[in-house]
């Protein structure tokens, strides 16, 4: 370990763009690395390239608070979050890149007891699916998270607690290098600064992307552009989604010694709070709710974060807010994601509507999107994921809650 | 240390002494010292250690630029030294320390350094797997700067204040000074924000005469004057700014003294126009060990002489490259400073009056020399200075390192506002090249310097800022613009970068000890933008808000770049722009909660308030969780119940029916006068969202409730879905207006009888019927027989100013029946034994309207009223495999009932228990669940899934609802 | 993030005072002959523009007023109304 370091080599290759790929993957995020390493790694495809407009991680992958947990409200859910979250030490091995899983252990509140029967029925979801989860008192909540304020005082005082163990936090700019270093090592063509313009389709199928550096002749290409994957549809396919794109906004204070051995959520106040291995406190949560492209963040938000920490952990009032950052996230009307393929294009695969989930999931959205590339059958674990479940009028019950970001609901 | 005393400039008061403890030890300062100075002033000279290497850091700035002098003081970690004022008997504690300051045990750690490339933990600690897991407690345990204890309370006054003006200027120097004036005099209100504790900027600590051979320092001091004396200009200092964003708002803290009613508040001011005038901050000078206590900035050598009176050190060599560095040695050394030697990296461009005033002094000129290596530990012993390239190399012991690579102007409110800066060759700045709309920017952050150009610079600032407002001040613009054209343009800066080699120990920031070596690591391994490099090395990530690495990354990026054609990119600046504690921003008491005319009364009966929405309601009245005492009132007696907050409407006008059509499912002109008609509203998924009651009361005019939960959106709701059709009607919510007893039980009439004298008998109003009351006193009230809780029950509407005496009334009435409030407990059993649902509670996002055997409500006749949510349930009305509710009973009621919330299990997850309670009534547990079509025919086995069960099931029968009083008679006796 | 809208009757007022009410796809189809897919596209789907689109919005801490504005969702800054959206 300790030998003195040589200068080290690129993460991943520059390489020149081909006229043909065996696929094509629109966007560098997490999604679109992970389907690009599936695909390399799994299915022998020698010939793929991610095409990324700005560069990889610059958007969701780059600005997300880490978080990851498999403890989702819906059978359909759990086994894809579960499979994901149980992935990242094998990835990290396989990679051989630490993506710093730091398994510490998600505590989620309730402020009521509306919100303790939810968390039971996530709870007891997540137990009946194999994935450790259970229910605390106040008190146990404050065992766990000794800065909690667990009296009468706070706005939304604690009623109790979910905490699921497996969960807790990986490093996010690790798992884009790491992703892009196993892609790049196994043949992956990683082309940044390219914008992709245009899909063209032959008889009902893909048969070229058109990009500004160039036309690329493939037969298959896979829409894991994030918040703009909804708009490039449109745009490109004329494919209209169940889709709102808004901001999220984060923010993580001055570090500080170990306070936070957890990762605590309140639906409640609408925030999470973990520390990172630096020990920052990163924290977030609620979004502003109009669909905008813009990453820009807000006094208001910055003041109501501060109004909601200060009344949950209250000794986090003398603590300095460093930075703030923003997101955008793609929501969809049941808060599930969209993962279809062939549909009405031939060749063409969606993989996008992740709102602010798609980070825990990325590993195993990427694995199954590959397999599905690759053999043209949408295996079953991602057959929910289907879009079509919307004019069925079967949303998914991944939230119970209307969800208001639309006047619609 | 004594302090100098007859220095024009001081602002400390010497005869005010003030004593802290840092360490263990007694310091003494004096009033107007930060703990910086005065731990400074006291002879310390080791401030804190580094982050990763445990190197000794001392004081390097003034303004809290980075991490080096973060203190525990009275409790409260990470507070800059160098920003907090010092006073009477604080403890200060160094941080980030194994053993003392000086023998730090984990000091060693920097001879490792080596081993820890940029990327360090990426690479390593993976392998074999086993490890990771146990390193991370020790990577936490090192990670982190102060100890927070977790019931550590901060107790400084907050504040926030929200002022709005016409213009806003940030910062105090002579530029924003006269921006603020210029606007001040067209009219217009301003707010002039300062973060220093003193107007004046970088004038306010210089002796240097001016053109007209003023002193600087009495000339911003005159300035300063004129802004105080004009009414219309509102003066913050030690207010940083913390954000401009591009809706025209500018945050900011301001830190209150001893005689404000605050220690800190939230400044939001909302602004029509904005002029940023936020000047420069020192670009650090990079060379070995450029951190090393002793190396410190030019601005804080000149202010610890000039403003707190400590001369710095006893000799002292300079590296600068900018004529502010000249200035500095030169006044050092009048103050009695052995200046060895000044290196100006810059070959020619120095103002000859500082050449000449050098000369004078004999203080050797070194044109185009740098530092190249501090000498010492823990304290500095001599420097190396030479040529750029190394060729010429001279030795020499000091005591002090005055370093500096020239200015950087502070842009970050410009960029974050929305606008452009761009790198300007000639003065080395990223300078505003597109600003936000209404957002004038000027002085040092343009690149001028001259004090004459920096004034009229801000006048024209101030002037345009003002004619951005609808002002003319044409003729002034024209004069401001002939002042800034004579004026001494913007200097040419210093494009010096570092010295070349490897850089293992050329700190280029010091919060994350990341060295110009991590930065050639990242970018061979192909991290070639600077934000990518900050995330890969964490430069600039640190506490010190990218204060130290913000403008020396992106050049250096530049030039390490595969084509150097590129201009260099800057670095995003992120508020907040100042690190804002937490509490500031929170300002103080926010939580905002209705409370019912009846909340005072409840309390004081034993009810359990809990919030309900934006309200405040009786959960249960007593200790016991399943209210049994109340649910046998109401079944076998009366009880009371607090309704308020349910909505409340009246909607009206000759086209109120059509809007009723559109948004209730059912037929709303089915309603008939004065009777309650249960209607629902479905979002256009089908969706059930409301129900509630719709009362004919006249022409075009209809009463209508909703739940709590939807009152305050329903008036939204309508208009939203009539917003397409011009359609004349009012919708009018009287929530608030009126108050709701809801008095229910077998003995409900007789209650009601004696409160008012009009006919309540069962003929005369009954089941269904609403009826306008004359309650005794002649409080007006409109009443209606519901069945929510299945039993003889009156809803009770009266003026919310007259409720309490209602309720008093009632409870007179019901006394010689021991009448008692009820809560939402009981009331949610005994609505369950009914099959009434809570919408949110037997139902969500997915439920229809259908799911919940509530198809009846909807008419399908009706298109053409286009009723929200119709073509859903037209959809959905056969589709099969839907979740259906249902009601159970358990097969061993002794058990009790099952856990709300618990999933119904048939090998796979097919539904969960929505509400399941004892039922008092009946003798057993009954409940209500979601569980998929195939299992919701009567006499189905429903296997129950209770969270922590380990897989062993408990067992109900789908059994038929209602549970109790099946016929619905009670409710209409 | 940061955004100010005019509201016909209150004037410029911050974003956070007024609620989102989707693009602007024109009046609620007739339920008579309605297909699901008309349904779909009128109750979920969204064209997602980045760029101009014209939209519903309500100023829910003021007036209460719903009222259609013209916004570029890039820059997040309200733009004249522009008739060939």
């Amino acid at each position: 370990m300790l030998k003195r370091s040589t200068q080290p080599k690129r993460l991943w290759r520059s390489a020149p763009l081909k006229p043909a790929y065996d696929a094509v993957v629109i966007g560098g995020g997490l999604h679109g690395l992970a389907a690009a390493y599936f695909l390399a790694s799994r299915h022998g495809m020698q010939d793929v390239a991610v095409i990324e407009k700005r560069y990889i991680g610059y958007g969701g992958a780059g600005r997300n608070t880490a978080i990851v947990r498999a403890n989702q409200r819906t059978s359909e859910n759990v086994p894809l979050y579960k499979e994901a979250l149980d992935m990242w030490p094998r990835l990290t091995r396989e990679l051989d890149f630490n993506l710093m899983f730091y398994n510490c252990g998600n505590l989620n509140l309730a402020h009521s007891e509306a919100a303790l029967k939810a968390m039971r029925l996530q709870t007891a979801t997540a137990q009946f699916h194999g994935v450790d989860s259970r229910l605390l008192t106040p008190a146990e909540c404050k065992a766990l998270i000794p800065a909690l304020d667990i009296t009468d005082r706070p706005k939304y005082p604690i009623f109790g607690g979910m905490f699921h163990p497996p969960g807790g936090i990986v490093r996010h700019d690790a798992v884009v290098w790491g992703l892009a270093k196993g892609a790049s090592a196994r043949g992956v063509h990683i082309h940044q600064d390219t914008a992709v313009t245009g899909i063209e389709v032959q008889r009902g199928k893909v048969a070229a992307v058109q990009t500004s550096r160039g036309r690329i002749a493939t037969p298959r290409v896979l829409n894991a552009a994030g918040a703009y994957a909804a708009a490039l549809a449109d745009h490109l396919l004329d494919i209209r989604l169940p889709i709102s794109v808004l901001t999220i906004q984060a923010m993580v204070t001055q570090p500080l010694k170990p306070l936070l051995d957890h990762v605590i959520s309140s639906g409640g106040y609408h925030i999470y709070a973990n520390q990172t291995l630096k020990g920052e406190i990163a924290t977030g949560a609620h979004m502003d709710r109009w669909p905008n492209y813009t990453t820009g963040t807000s006094a208001y938000y910055i003041k109501h974060q501060a109004e909601a920490l200060t009344d949950l952990l209250p000794c986090l009032q003398g603590v300095k807010f460093m930075r703030t950052w923003a997101g955008l996230a793609d929501m969809t009307p049941d808060m599930a994601p969209i993962m279809s393929g062939n549909d009405p294009v031939q060749g063409y695969y969606q993989d996008c509507g992740w709102g602010y989930f798609g980070f825990k999931s990325c590993a195993a959205a990427g694995k199954y999107m590959a397999q599905y590339m690759t053999t043209g059958t949408c295996p079953e674990i991602l057959a929910p994921f289907d879009p079509g479940r919307f004019a069925a009028h079967r949303l998914m019950g991944e939230t119970a809650a209307l969800v208001n970001y639309s006047a619609d609901n | 240390m004594e302090r100098l005393k007859h220095l024009p400039t001081l602002r400390i008061a010497a005869r005010q002494p003030i004593t802290l403890r840092f360490n263990g030890r007694t310091l003494a300062g004096c009033a107007g010292d930060t703990v910086a100075t005065l731990l400074y002033g006291s002879g310390e000279r080791i401030f804190g250690r580094s982050l990763k290497y445990h190197r000794p850091r001392g004081l390097y700035s003034l303004d809290g630029e980075c991490s080096n002098a973060m203190m525990t003081i009275d409790g409260m970690p990470n507070l800059n030294a160098e920003l907090t004022p010092a006073r009477e008997g604080m403890r200060v504690e160094p941080q980030n320390v194994m053993g003392s300051l000086k023998w730090d045990l984990l000091g060693g750690l920097d001879h490792l350094a080596f081993a820890m490339p940029a990327g360090f933990f990426y690479k390593t600690l993976h392998k074999p797997s086993w490890l990771w897991p146990r390193a991370v407690k020790g990577i936490r345990r090192a990670a982190g700067l102060g100890v927070l204890h977790p019931e550590a309370r901060f107790d400084q006054r907050c504040d926030a204040i929200y002022p709005n003006v016409d213009v806003c200027v940030v910062g105090g120097g002579p530029a924003g000074l006269s921006a603020a004036l210029a606007a001040a005099e067209e009219g217009l209100r301003v707010a002039l924000l300062e973060a220093r504790p003193r107007l004046g900027g970088f004038c306010d600590y210089r002796v240097r005469a001016d053109a007209q051979g003023k002193p600087l320092h009495q000339w911003a001091a005159a300035l300063a004057d004129q802004v105080r004396a004009r009414d219309n200009i509102r003066v913050f200092t030690d207010a940083p700014v913390v954000g401009a964003y591009p809706d025209g708002r500018v945050a900011a803290f301001q830190r209150g003294g001893p005689e404000d009613a605050f220690d800190l508040r939230y400044i939001e001011i909302t602004a029509a126009g904005a002029v940023v005038a936020t000047g420069c901050i020192e670009r650090p000078l990079l060379f070995a060990h450029n951190d090393r206590p002793g190396v410190m900035q030019m601005g804080c050598a000149h202010r610890l002489l000039h403003t707190y009176g400590i001369r710095p050190a006893a000799d002292a060599v300079f590296s600068v490259a900018h004529d502010l560095g000249l200035e500095a040695a030169i006044d050092l050394h009048d103050q009695g400073v052995t200046v060895h030697c000044v290196a100006d990296a810059r070959t020619d461009g120095q103002d000859p009056l500082l050449i000449a005033a050098l000369e004078q002094r004999g203080i050797p000129l070194r044109r185009g020399w740098v530092a190249h290596t501090a000498h010492g530990r823990s304290r500095l012993r001599a420097v190396t200075l030479g040529t750029p390239a190394g060729t010429f190399r001279q030795r020499i012991a000091c005591e002090l390192l005055v370093a500096s690579a020239g200015l950087t102007p502070l842009t970050g409110l410009v960029t974050m506002a929305g606008g452009q800066v761009k790198y300007d060759p000639r003065t080395g700045f990223f300078l505003p090249v597109r600003l936000p709309p209404n957002m004038q920017a000027c002085g040092r952050l343009r690149g001028l310097h001259d004090p004459a150009a920096l004034a009229a610079d801000g006048t024209l600032a101030g002037l345009r800022a003002a004619e951005g407002l609808g002002c003319r001040p044409q003729r002034k613009i024209a004069a401001a613009e002939a002042a800034l054209a004579a004026a001494p343009g913007a200097p040419r800066g210093s494009k010096w970068l570092a010295a070349p080699g490897k850089g293992a120990k050329t700190f280029i920031c010091f919060d994350e000890d990341g060295t110009l070596k991590h930065l050639h690591q990242a970018m061979a391994q192909g991290f070639d933008v600077p934000e990518l490099i900050k995330r890969f090395t964490a430069i600039g990530t640190g506490p010190g808000q990218g204060g130290i690495p913000g403008h020396n990354l992106p050049l250096l990026v530049a030039a390490g770049q595969a084509s150097p054609a590129s201009d260099p990119m800057p670095t995003t600046v992120r508020p907040p722009l100042v690190a804002a504690p937490i509490a500031a921003y929170a300002g103080g008491r926010h939580d905002m909660a209705k409370r019912t005319p009846m909340h005072d009364a409840q309390v004081a009966a034993g009810g359990r308030m809990e919030r309900v929405g934006e309200w405040f309601r009786a959960r249960r009245f007593g200790t016991d969780p399943g209210a049994a005492a109340e649910i046998m009132a109401v079944r076998t007696n009366v009880g009371l119940l607090d309704a308020s907050t349910l909505g409340k409407f009246r909607v009206f006008g000759p086209d109120a029916l059509k809007a009723l059509q559109r948004v209730y499912v059912g037929d709303m002109a089915r309603t008939r006068p004065f009777r309650t008609t249960y209607a629902a509203m479905c979002n256009e998924d089908g969706c059930v969202i409301d129900d509630g009651v719709v009362i004919r009361t006249g022409d075009n005019d209809f009463y209508i409730t909703t739940s709590t939960g939807r009152a305050a959106q329903t008036v939204e709701w309508f208009r939203y879905h009539t917003r397409y059709d011009g359609w004349d009607y009012h919708i009018v919510n009287l929530t608030d207006a009126h108050g709701v007893i809801n008095i229910a039980g077998p003995n409900a009439r007789k209650v009601l009888e004696a409160m008012t004298a009009d006919d309540v008998a069962n003929t005369a109003f009954p089941f269904a019927a609403c009826r306008d009351l004359t309650l005794a006193g002649g409080i007006p009230a409109r009443a209606m027989r519901l069945g929510f809780v299945g039993e003889l029950s009156y809803e009770l509407h009266v003026p919310a100013s007259c409720m309490e005496t209602a309720w008093r009334m009632a409870e007179a009435a019901g006394a010689p029946f021991g009448i008692a409030p009820f809560g939402l407990e009981a009331q949610n059993t005994l609505r369950m034994e009914k099959g009434h649902v809570i919408l949110g509670s037997e139902s969500e996002q997915r439920t229809v309207l259908h799911d919940l055997g509530l198809g009846f409500l909807w008419c399908r006749t009706k298109p053409e009223a286009k009723t929200v949510g119709a073509l859903a349930l037209r959809d959905t009305a056969d589709q099969p495999g839907r979740l259906k509710l249902v009601g159970f009973k358990m097969e061993t009621p002794g058990d009790g009932p099952p856990r709300d919330g618990s999933p119904v299990v048939n090998g796979r997850i097919r539904g969960y228990v929505c509400t399941a309670r004892h039922s008092h009534a009946l003798g057993e547990p009954v409940g209500m669940a979601l569980v998929e079509e195939e299992l919701a025919r009567g006499g189905t086995r429903l296997g129950i899934y209770e969270d922590g069960c380990g897989g062993r099931l408990r067992y109900g029968t789908v059994a038929p609802m209602p549970f109790y009083d099946p016929e619905g008679t009670r409710m209409r006796i | 993030m940061a955004l100010n809208l005019n509201c016909p009757i209150c004037g410029p007022r911050s974003g956070y005072e007024f609620r989102f009410g989707g693009e602007d796809k024109g009046p609620r189809p007739a339920e008579e002959g309605a297909t699901t897919a008309l349904w779909l596209a009128y109750a979920h789907l969204n064209r997602n523009v980045a760029g101009v689109q014209r939209e519903w919005w309500c100023h829910k801490d003021g007036c209460g007023t719903w009222f259609r504005v013209c916004r570029d969702t890039v820059t997040n800054c309200e733009v004249p109304t522009v008739d060939t959206l």
